[in-house]
């Protein structure tokens, strides 16, 4: 690791601190502060958090890397990514925050009145939370192996990097709780974007041009290293058998199922993502929602729209580079990056040497590090509140249900790092990235089966029973679950059923909606639902935090 | 039927989103029949969009399945139609979209609810 990179990540590290702990100093010490920031999270703020938390290794390396390594098909990923809060803006940001609860577990429980349904959304929210955290989690400890290159205290580099990164991420969310975290990630998701432009600057500086280098990226078969990783091998296309895949068309990584399998995982996911709901309930209002989300929906157009168009400067940039460039030919066969991952890293060290690279390093470690944040804080909510404070001593001081909290995100942090240490690096034998996208990739499969459908019934359709609830996340989450192992089992997606078989969201929410829709037909919805939609859809709690707002600045006005 | 009765408990998350001092002069009520009512036309809006939404994205994957043109013609440069509405068009659609349905929820809502309510007429908002 350079000197340059050292300073960049321990002054993020400390800008992180600092942000947690000035946080912290402004905080009261509530659940409400801990968990929620205290529902005062401006709609600007609140969109770069949700933007930070969104945004992870998955995202920043991930999608540049997917149209790196399979053109068009690639771009997929950041289209489903992008499409995710389009659902979320239509059916549940408003509502969610109207009814005014923790998490998604309590905001489920309260809903429905049950205790049963609450617990059911507590084990799928921490499946959930943990099939984001553990590839988060060797994400950190192979970016370090990567970048820094050594371990301490007897670890070997990946475990160094596991190490820390859950410790220190797990201080800042204990210190800092939701308020801390919520300046982090909107810290980081600014930090992100930037980096983007300026590598997109540097990129059009030195004289690329968008549409010319995806013609030049297309004007011949796409190379991808073969199997025994000193050559390179073309790509069958999936939609035409009888042609090799081109750079520019589909085809090179999906056939049609396929892409509908993998667009409709990512689409529906999102709104079942219990770290990125929890940061609606910081908003003051239902109706600040909305427009978070839209600039969500602004901000990450952008986002993903330069990953894009620098996942295709990257086929171009490297390639010419990759034979007068010593550095680079050691991570290239003929042109072509060995682990399409490298493609931003590489950008970064072609265009401004080490300090490129050493800024590009620091924005993946920040894109980590707030996902982490999130997830942590969500399991923390879902133990610490909803089992912690429901179950194990319901008369806990607010002092004594912060602690279990701050006890749940250090657990959470530990079971994470203990799996991510588990996997063994070197048995994922340089493939980790595609692991981590994959694994990513399935959480999204989870919380889109398993939570989506039954949330967004549970907000639009008053018939929905306690017991149809409680059936459609379980046969969501046993869909998902089976169709993963078969799709394994058979050898990962060699074919359209194989990606049907590892997003299965196309085939897993549809049988949980459906399952909602019938068990909740045979029994009636639950009582005190007439108060419970007067919460969802009515604005009288929004008109009052408004109304209080107004006559505050007034008074603020008149003395 | 009010949304919450005066006389009802206060929500204790509510409480710790308020100042206790003059907390009841700001209450705020919604009727069922006037909930209900904006209920029904925000649920027409959310599938109306949604279908807007969902007929544009899953028009690029049938559309790149079904039709040679839409991979193979050059727009600009080196790009499909299909590359480059999913690298460029399809975001400022997305934004476009939400503009457009939070516009009119947000515009629904306020005429739909909120007038029986002292609310902002007499603050002069």
């Amino acid at each position: 690791m350079s000197a340059q990179t050292f300073a960049l990540l321990l002054v993020l590290g400390a800008i992180g601190t600092l942000v947690s702990i000035t946080a912290r100093a402004r905080g009261r010490a509530t659940t409400l502060d801990f968990y929620l920031a205290g529902r005062r999270v401006g709609t600007f703020t609140n969109a770069c958090a949700i933007c930070g938390d969104y945004f992870s290794a998955a995202s920043f390396l991930g999608v540049a890397a997917a149209v790196y390594a399979s053109g068009l098909d690639g771009v997929w990923y950041a289209a489903g990514f992008a499409a995710g809060f389009v659902p979320v803006l239509l059916f549940v940001a408003a509502p969610l925050r109207r009814f005014g609860r923790i998490s998604l577990p309590d905001f489920l429980g309260e809903r429905f009145g049950s205790e049963r349904v609450r617990v059911t959304a507590v084990v799928v929210v921490q499946l959930v939370v943990l099939a984001y955290l553990v590839p988060q989690a060797v994400g950190s400890g192979i970016t370090w192996e990567l970048l820094v290159g050594r371990g301490f205290g007897g670890l070997s580099p990946y475990a160094t990097g596991v190490v820390i990164s859950a410790a220190l991420i797990a201080a800042l969310v204990v210190i800092g709780g939701m308020r801390g975290t919520t300046w982090n990630q909107a810290l980081q998701f600014v930090l992100l974007l930037t980096v983007l432009l300026w590598l997109a600057t540097l990129v059009f500086s030195a004289g690329f041009s968008y549409p010319s280098g995806v013609e030049e990226a297309s004007s011949s078969a796409l190379l991808v290293p073969a199997q025994d990783g000193a050559s390179l091998t073309t790509v069958p296309d999936r939609l035409r058998p009888d042609r090799e895949a081109i750079f520019g068309t589909p085809g090179a990584r999906y056939g049609g199922l396929g892409q509908f399998a993998l667009l409709t995982t990512l689409m529906l996911g999102t709104a079942g993502l219990p770290h990125i709901m929890n940061r609606y309930f910081t908003s003051p209002t239902g109706r600040s929602t909305r427009f978070t989300t839209v600039w969500v929906l602004g901000l990450a157009g952008a986002f993903y729209a330069l990953a894009v168009m620098l996942g295709t400067a990257a086929r171009v940039t490297i390639a010419e580079h990759a034979d007068d460039t010593a550095w680079l030919a050691e991570l290239t066969i003929d042109g072509v990056l060995r682990v399409p991952e490298h493609a931003l890293l590489a950008l970064g060290r072609i265009h401004a040497g080490v300090p490129g690279l050493g800024l590009v390093a620091t924005a993946a470690f920040a894109a980590m590090i707030s996902t982490i944040g999130g997830l942590l804080l969500a399991a923390a909510a879902s133990w610490g509140h909803d089992v912690y404070e429901r179950y194990l001593n319901p008369r806990a001081t607010q002092r004594q249900a912060i602690r279990a909290g701050q006890l749940a995100v250090g657990v959470a942090s530990a079971v994470a790092a203990v799996i991510a240490l588990a996997l063994e690096p070197a048995r994922l034998s340089g493939n980790f990235p595609s692991v981590v996208a994959l694994l990513v990739t399935w959480a999204f499969a989870l919380a889109g089966s398993a939570l989506s459908p039954v949330l967004m019934l549970s907000i639009w359709w008053r018939g929905t029973s306690v017991n149809g609830a409680i059936a459609g996340m379980s046969v969501g989450t046993v869909t998902v679950l089976v169709a993963l192992a078969i799709g394994l089992l058979r050898g990962g997606d060699t074919d359209d059923l194989g990606s049907l078989l590892l997003a299965p969201t196309l085939l897993a929410a549809p049988l949980a909606t459906l399952t909602t829709v019938v068990v909740s037909r045979t029994d009636g919805p639950p009582p005190g639902l007439t108060d419970v939609w007067l919460r969802m859809h009515g604005t009288a709690a929004d008109r009052q935090v408004e109304r209080f707002a107004r006559l505050a600045a007034r008074q603020g006005r008149g003395t | 039927m009010p949304a919450r009765r005066p006389d009802a408990e206060p929500d204790p998350e509510d409480a710790l989103s308020f100042p206790a001092e003059g907390l009841a002069d700001l209450q705020e009520y919604d009727a069922p029949a006037e909930v209900d009512a904006a209920f029904v036309t925000q649920r027409r809006i959310a599938v109306g969009y949604c279908l807007v939404f969902l007929l544009v994205t899953f028009a690029i994957p049938v559309l790149t399945v079904s039709s040679g043109w839409w991979t193979d013609a050059r727009v600009v440069g080196g790009m499909s139609p299909s590359f480059l509405m999913a690298a460029v068009v399809l975001y400022v659609f997305f934004v476009g979209l939400g503009v457009a349905a939070a516009t009119l929820a947000d515009g629904a809502e306020d005429r739909m609810l909120g007038r029986a309510g002292g609310s902002d007429r007499e603050d002069g908002a």
